[in-house]
């Protein structure tokens, strides 16, 4: 694998992540980080989501008449977002969990990693490149899903994934870890954290 | 070649909307049957739930299939009454009223533009002599429905609520929370008021040891006020539609008063009053 491929999947992983760096996709991070089970699914939805548009915007970015570009792009999103969630409505195993992410599926065509990827990458790259970029921005957002709901689930409910861990001593869930500003500050401490390994990132 | 001129342009987005949407009909068709069973499914344990057969997180263990043997198994009798609460017809098998079916219902209860007909709402009487009633209505985000199941003698024998989109942690407590839909357990809906059933912010009354008393009053939910009053607007419109069914098949009131009380008199308690009052 040449170097520049290789930065295209790792840059989004940390150096680039869309949420921390790039500041995209804030809303549905606070809004899917109740509990871990739901951060995951919703992570393997938008890498999912993420790849694939990429990947046919990128096989059809010679043909796309470019005063459209922006409606094309959300035809194909939007396809992949429906098609994820009557998948996840279909099996027996992910029906519980579409029902407790509700809307959420359906609004990553509205979360901006997707259609900002496809914009900025996969219009002017080759597919398999931009499928891979695709992929890699999915789960650089997934990363920090999961890390927020890791904290969000086991101080706000004592549980990991639903097994009982801390209420197993005695813990009062904090309720105010359950609401959304919570994961905010959650999300202000990551972005504290990387930008001081970081030093690149900070401003003057 | 000139990807920008319009004819290419209207042609293209053309094309790839029909070829969008063709995939998505497909998807859609191919995919129904098994969603429908899964909602299915999900409906008929949340109705377990409320019959008392066991906790939510049980019931989810089993399959699908098995949640419709479990059904099967248990359910006495199921049928449609209207708002008299006359039988009209039975429900076959393992028909049930999911919140697709709720919603055409609460819209012929509360009548109004989307009505589209007669109020047809179902009973679902099970092997251990509960019955299970549902309900529907408007949370905060969006619909809220459920199922509560009440013994012979007309006590709240269980409750289970289900939302489309309430706040995690406020709102949806509802559903997540057991310790509220244990508050039901036991409560008394009174048929014959308005307020079937009352949801109460700042606490229901409570005796000397901080239970609370057998009345048709529940503890709201702390920070989810318009999910709690979405929820007693719902639970008020539907069993108030159910009063002439359940006060009907109570046995007819002993007292003397029952056949209509003189004015200046006591009026009765309960049933009695109701009766007087439908029939003056």
């Amino acid at each position: 694998m040449d170097a520049k491929l290789k930065e295209t999947i790792l840059n989004p992983i940390f150096k680039g992540n869309p949420i921390t760096v790039l500041v995209l996709g804030i809303c549905s991070s606070l809004a899917v980080t109740v509990t871990l089970k739901g951060a995951l699914v919703m992570a393997l939805s938008v890498i999912v989501v993420c790849g694939i548009s990429s990947l046919i915007l990128s096989l059809l970015r010679k043909t796309i008449p470019g005063r459209v570009r922006i409606i094309v792009q959300l035809v194909v999103v939007a396809m992949m977002v429906i098609l994820v969630d009557q998948i996840l409505k279909s099996f027996e195993a992910t029906y519980a969990i579409d029902k407790q992410l509700s809307v959420y599926i359906g609004l990553i065509i509205t979360n901006c990693i997707v259609m900002g990827r496809i914009e900025a990458f996969a219009l002017g790259n080759k597919p398999w490149p931009s499928f891979l970029d695709g992929i890699a921005n999915g789960a650089g957002y997934g990363l920090i899903l999961i890390i927020v709901a890791f904290f969000r689930e086991l101080l706000g409910s004592g549980t990991l994934f639903g097994f009982d861990i801390l209420n197993r001593f005695g813990y009062v869930p904090n309720n105010l870890v359950i609401l959304p500003p919570f994961a905010l500050i959650l999300l202000g401490c990551i972005v504290w954290v990387q930008r001081s390994i970081q030093k690149g990132l900070q401003e003057k | 070649m000139n990807t920008n001129n319009n004819v290419y342009t209207v042609v293209y987005t053309t094309v790839i909307v029909v070829v969008v949407a063709a995939i998505l009909a497909f998807v859609s068709q191919s995919l129904k049957a098994k969603q429908d069973a899964n909602e299915k499914a999900e409906t008929i344990s949340q109705m377990l739930t409320s019959a008392g057969y066991g906790t939510k997180a049980e019931l989810d263990l089993l399959n699908n299939i098995a949640k419709l043997d479990k059904y099967s198994e248990e359910i006495e009798e199921a049928f449609i009454i209207n708002l008299d609460g006359e039988k009209v017809s039975d429900l076959d098998g393992i028909t049930v009223y999911g919140p697709k079916d709720l919603k055409r219902q609460n819209y012929n209860i509360k009548g109004g533009a989307n009505k589209t007909g007669e109020p047809e709402i179902p009973v679902f009487i099970f092997k251990n002599g509960r019955t299970v009633v549902p309900i529907y209505g408007a949370g905060l985000w969006g619909p809220i429905w459920g199922y509560i199941s009440f013994n012979s003698d007309l006590t709240i024998g269980g409750a289970y609520f289900d939302h489309e989109s309430e706040t995690a942690g406020l709102g949806a407590k509802i559903k997540d929370d057991p310790s509220f839909q244990a508050e039901f357990v036991g409560e008394k809906a009174d048929f014959s008021e308005i307020n079937v059933f009352d949801i109460v912010k700042g606490g229901a009354p409570k005796d000397a040891d901080g239970k609370s008393v057998i009345d048709n009053k529940i503890d709201a939910i702390t920070g989810a006020t318009m999910t709690s009053q979405g929820l007693d607007a719902a639970i008020d419109t539907w069993l108030a539609a159910y009063a002439k069914y359940f006060i009907g098949s109570k046995p007819a009131c002993d007292k003397p008063c029952c056949g209509g009380h003189e004015e200046g008199e006591e009026p009765c308690e309960g049933n009695c009053e109701h009766h007087n009052e439908v029939e003056e």
